[in-house]
């Protein structure tokens, strides 16, 4: 409204608001190559390393990497939604469509069912259990282990992942679908549809993404709980998914499309927001240790105190340091955030922190070795893993961004986010 | 008004700048970018909204704001941290939750907090600083079209310091930019004196608003009669029960509550029957099994009383609601029965004492008879009091106790008062013999011992002065400490713990009130004490091995010393009988 310029708002069939044909060739080899990586990346664990429930673990890892991304960009569509921002209309289809990407990873989230089943169906104990531990005689023999199964076992299990993906894409197809048909109809009545229903599926999300933490994750180690852990995962995921956006967004910057519409102020303001998530991050996970750490109870403390020993300490420290301080310092400048550039490279270095911290939350119950699990060959499985699924994932992504324009086109708020400056 | 703007105008020595009044944003912004653009520095746009990029458009620099947020922030950390560390880690040192001193976890809430706060603070105080505020007046306010500024009205100002200024040309710059009213803004010239009946009302307001306080600082160094007036009640009035009231809270009455089966208090770590007694308990068991198993009993006695107290309150609760009151004295009863009980027990040994020791206390006593003379006084009254107390003691328990229970008792003490001083005491105090338990046992025998036994053990406390003084006639003068009979040879460690716990004659026993870890201390510090009037007798012996070179030099000293006195005495002595036996000779 006080640009000095007038704004053109460009029809969604225009040039500059498509995936360029360099980016949309990739799609397919990195779907292929992702898939071998992957494979090779798990073959390595399982063979060399310690066995399938090692594998599985890295897989998991890589997993949860993906999955934090799309879960955070869901969020981050359904909260621009429900504030009704305008400044993020450009953003929100990037983000869409990692959102999207659920569908996929629906998908990728069946070999973890598999370990489930077939280490129940084998009577697996802990030496042999192919992934988590709530079915072993070990965990058994422990007084709480009858309560805790009537939550932790393999049917609950597999409903409850059938209801947080079923959630997931259900939200996702609805604010990918209205959002790309907003593109041809233009009515603000889709805007309008979507901002209803927003609230709701807010709350749909915060329970189905507590559920996948408390799950996926941290039933890793059966006795141990934190009602923090799915605010702590869920911390991670919008940092994640934030910083995924932004790379991306200058990706295709970077090959001369959408221009126009993404400016210094949106880099400037998804730094910001990278900053105050770092902080919100660091925040939870600290407040999760503090309470721990001073209630001082050893089924409680066990969780930790594996992380403080031996090599676990160093990465517990990096995470500090590296997760927390070190982008915090870096973000709080001004003249950062508006360099694009500057602020992709802290997106990208806060991409691998996050993966360092799932590594971290992770890891450490795949081997019962108090070093950093498996050594050198299971990192690199574990490294392997992660590529292999993120280029899957940006297969699907780049596939699917392929066939939209790059920007909600005809959003009524398309004006105010292009023209937004800040203060 | 806007005629008195015209003619302030003419003067032109109050002007403070310009206002021009848009009707829209983009009309403002375009006349800001014309303003800044004709390189006019000090402007400003008042807006009734937020709106985005006018800053550039003014031509305004980057606020310092964030530098001041940023320097705040970084002293609420430090100012926290520092603060933390310096109280609970070094000034006021508490263990907190069993963590270390100095917690950087546990201190990062509070640096967190502060750091917050203070950055708030520069945020907030430096927003004010910077555009100098707070200000009651502004002249720009002296334009009444200007409140027009927080509804639809938008505002460009041109300050008339700035450098570039020229009064007719920036009029003419706003006006062309498309402003309908281009205003000046000259400075107020109304008083500014406060009005002189606000000034008196907030005086006298002043005045009375210091009433209060002065009232207070008056209750606070007056005494007076009457309850004070509880504003805040604070713990004045703790619903709080004292020891040995009844309740209703309660089934069994008792306000306080027995400790949980198996709680050891502080102090009363059990250290087994040989530190509790004074006795070498196996040995006794092999002399005199039926004592060793009554002293056994004895001290497990109260463990065993409280289950059984808990347990008849337990099968009387359910009745009705009314009965708890009528309960408590049924109620109360087991609890009062059980003491009762205890009591003759307890005091058996008590009585046995005395009949331990007559023959003991006899002997020495002859002795010295011939000795000292005031030993010899006590001596009558220390044979006769024993036999009276002891009399009344079996009464007591004839009476308490069922029959067979002082038959009992009669029995073990003729057994004893039979086998003279048999008991095996334990010769040798199981305290170890350091400084901290002599300084322990010095504590507890001067605040327990003390009054009557005198601070050096002589008899001579403030007590047994004042019996003699007004002349008591049942006062049984305190046994002096170091007499030769009460030494180690004589007088066991164990007769003498044994005696602080059950008393003798006159003296009451102290174990309910000193702890056994104490009552040793005690009898080591007795033993020193001893040692110190008796260390003749005992020789260089007593004295540690390095200190006594040192010692014999001074005694060398001393006897040397004493040896040239004596001489000279004796020469004086020489020196006078000759003077004496020249003097009749003369």
């Amino acid at each position: 409204m006080s640009h000095s310029e007038p704004i053109t708002i460009k029809a969604p069939d225009d040039e500059s608001l498509q995936l360029p044909d360099s980016l949309a060739k990739l799609a397919l080899p990195l779907l292929a190559g992702g898939v071998l990586v992957l494979l090779i990346g798990w073959g390595l664990g399982a063979s060399a390393v310690e066995g399938i429930r090692y594998a599985m673990l890295a897989y998991l890892s890589a997993f949860m990497f993906c999955c934090t991304i799309s879960l955070g960009s869901l969020f981050f569509v359904i909260i621009q939604h429900l504030t009704r921002a305008g400044w993020s209309a450009t953003v929100r289809r990037t983000t869409e469509l990692l959102a999207n990407n659920v569908k996929l990873l629906a998908i990728m989230f069946l070999p973890i069912l598999a370990a489930v089943w077939v280490a129940h169906l084998t009577h697996a104990d802990s030496e042999t259990s192919t992934m988590y531990q709530w079915q072993t005689a070990e965990f058994d023999a422990m007084g709480v282990a009858k309560a805790k199964q009537l939550y932790l076992n393999p049917w609950f299990f597999t409903v409850r992942a059938i209801f947080c993906f079923g959630s997931w894409i259900l939200l996702a197809r609805f604010f990918c679908g209205l959002s790309r048909l907003q593109d041809q109809t233009g009515e603000v009545k889709i805007t309008e549809r979507m901002q209803f229903w927003s609230g709701p599926g807010l709350i749909v999300f915060c329970l189905t993404a507590s559920i996948a933490a408390f799950d996926w994750i941290m039933s890793l180690a059966p006795m141990w709980f934190s009602t923090m852990f799915g605010v702590y995962i869920f911390a991670g995921s919008i940092l994640a998914a934030h910083a995924t956006a932004t790379a991306l967004v200058y990706w295709f910057q970077s090959h001369g499309k959408v221009r126009d519409e993404f400016t210094v102020e949106h880099y400037h303001d998804m730094a910001k927001l990278i900053f105050g998530f770092i902080v919100f991050w660091a925040y939870i996970s600290f407040s999760q240790y503090l309470l721990i750490w001073y209630a001082n109870i050893p089924e409680e403390t066990e969780w930790f105190f594996f992380r403080q020993s031996h090599g676990w300490a160093t990465v517990s420290i990096l995470l500090i340091l590296a997760h927390w301080l070190l982008p915090f310092l870096a973000l709080m400048s001004r003249t950062l955030r508006r360099r694009p550039g500057w602020v992709v490279g802290w997106a990208l270095y806060i991409l691998v922190m996050h993966f360092i911290d799932l590594f971290w939350a992770i890891m450490p119950q795949a081997t019962h070795t108090l070093g950093p699990a498996g050594g050198g060959l299971g990192i690199v499985s574990v490294i392997l893993c992660a590529v292999g699924m993120l280029a899957l994932y940006m297969g699907c992504f780049l596939k699917q961004a392929s066939e939209v324009p790059l920007i909600p086109a005809r959003d009524p708020r398309l004006v105010e986010s292009i023209g937004f400056e800040n203060i | 008004m806007k005629d008195r703007t015209m003619a302030v105008n003419k003067e032109k020595t109050n002007l403070k700048g310009v206002t021009a009044e848009f009707d829209s944003v983009d009309t403002l912004m375009a006349a800001c970018r014309r303003v800044r653009d004709a390189g006019y520095l000090k402007t400003d746009a008042f807006t009734p909204f937020p709106v985005h990029g006018i800053d550039k458009a003014l031509g305004i620099k980057p606020t310092v704001l964030p530098w001041i947020s940023f320097a705040g922030g970084l002293t609420g950390c430090t100012i926290a941290l520092a603060m933390e560390i310096w109280m609970n880690g070094i000034n006021y040192q508490y263990i907190i939750s069993g963590k270390p001193m100095i917690s950087l976890p546990a201190f990062i809430p509070v640096a967190f907090e502060l750091t917050i706060l203070l950055a708030a603070f520069g945020s907030f105080f430096g927003m004010l600083a910077l555009n100098k505020l707070p200000r009651f007046s502004n002249p720009i306010f002296t334009n009444p079209r200007f409140d027009r500024s927080t509804d639809d009205r938008f505002f460009l100002y041109v300050d008339a310091e700035d450098g570039r200024y020229d009064h007719a040309g920036v009029r003419t710059l706003l006006s062309d930019c498309g402003s309908e009213y281009v205003e000046d803004v000259i400075e107020d010239d109304s008083s500014n004196l406060i009005p002189k009946p606000v000034f008196y009302v907030l005086t006298a307001l002043a005045i009375v608003a210091l009433v209060p306080p002065i009232i207070l600082a008056k209750m606070r160094v007056t005494t007076s009669g009457t309850p004070r007036f509880h504003i805040f009640y604070d713990m004045d009035f703790s619903p709080a029960k004292e020891a040995q009231t009844k309740t209703t809270l309660f089934s069994d009455g008792r306000s306080m509550r027995p400790d949980v089966p198996g709680t050891v208090a502080r102090g009363q770590l059990n250290y087994g029957l040989d530190f509790n007694t004074g006795i070498d308990m196996e040995a006794l068991s092999i002399i005199d099994p039926q004592r060793a198993d009554q002293l056994v009993s004895l001290l497990q006695a109260p463990d065993d009383g409280e289950p059984a107290a808990e347990e008849k309150p337990a099968k009387e609760a359910p009745p009705a609601e009314e009965k708890p009151a009528e309960e408590k004295p049924a109620e109360e009863k087991p609890a009062d029965d059980k003491p009762a009980d205890e009591k003759p027990a307890e005091e058996k040994p008590a009585d046995d004492k005395p009949a331990d020791e007559k023959p003991a206390d006899e002997k020495p006593a002859e002795e010295m008879k011939a000795e000292e003379k005031p030993a010899a006084e006590e001596k009558p009254a220390a044979e006769t009091k024993p036999v009276e107390e002891a009399k009344p003691a079996e009464e007591m328990k004839a009476d308490a106790a069922p029959a067979v229970v002082a038959e009992e008792a009669k029995a073990a003490v003729e057994e004893v008062a039979a086998a003279a001083d048999a008991t095996p005491w334990l010769t040798a105090n199981p305290l170890e013999e350091t400084a901290a338990n002599m300084k322990r046992g010095q504590m507890q025998f001067n605040i327990y011992c003390a009054v009557c036994h005198g601070r050096d053990g002589s008899g001579s406390g403030l007590v047994a002065l004042r019996a003699q003084k007004i002349l008591a006639a049942t006062w049984v003068p305190p046994t002096r400490l170091y007499n030769e009979d009460l030494n180690s040879k004589d007088y066991p460690d164990g007769k003498l713990f044994n005696t602080i716990t059950h008393g003798i004659r006159k003296m009451p026993g102290y174990g309910a009130q000193i702890t056994a870890q104490d009552r040793w201390a005690i009898v080591a510090y007795v033993r020193a004490l001893q040692l110190s009037r008796n260390a003749d007798s005992l020789g260089l012996e007593s004295v540690p091995a390095p200190r006594r070179a040192e010692l014999k030099k001074l005694q060398a000293d001393v006897q040397q010393q004493l040896e040239e006195e004596a001489k000279k005495a004796a020469d004086a002595a020489a020196a006078a009988d000759a003077k004496k036996s020249a003097e009749p000779a003369a």
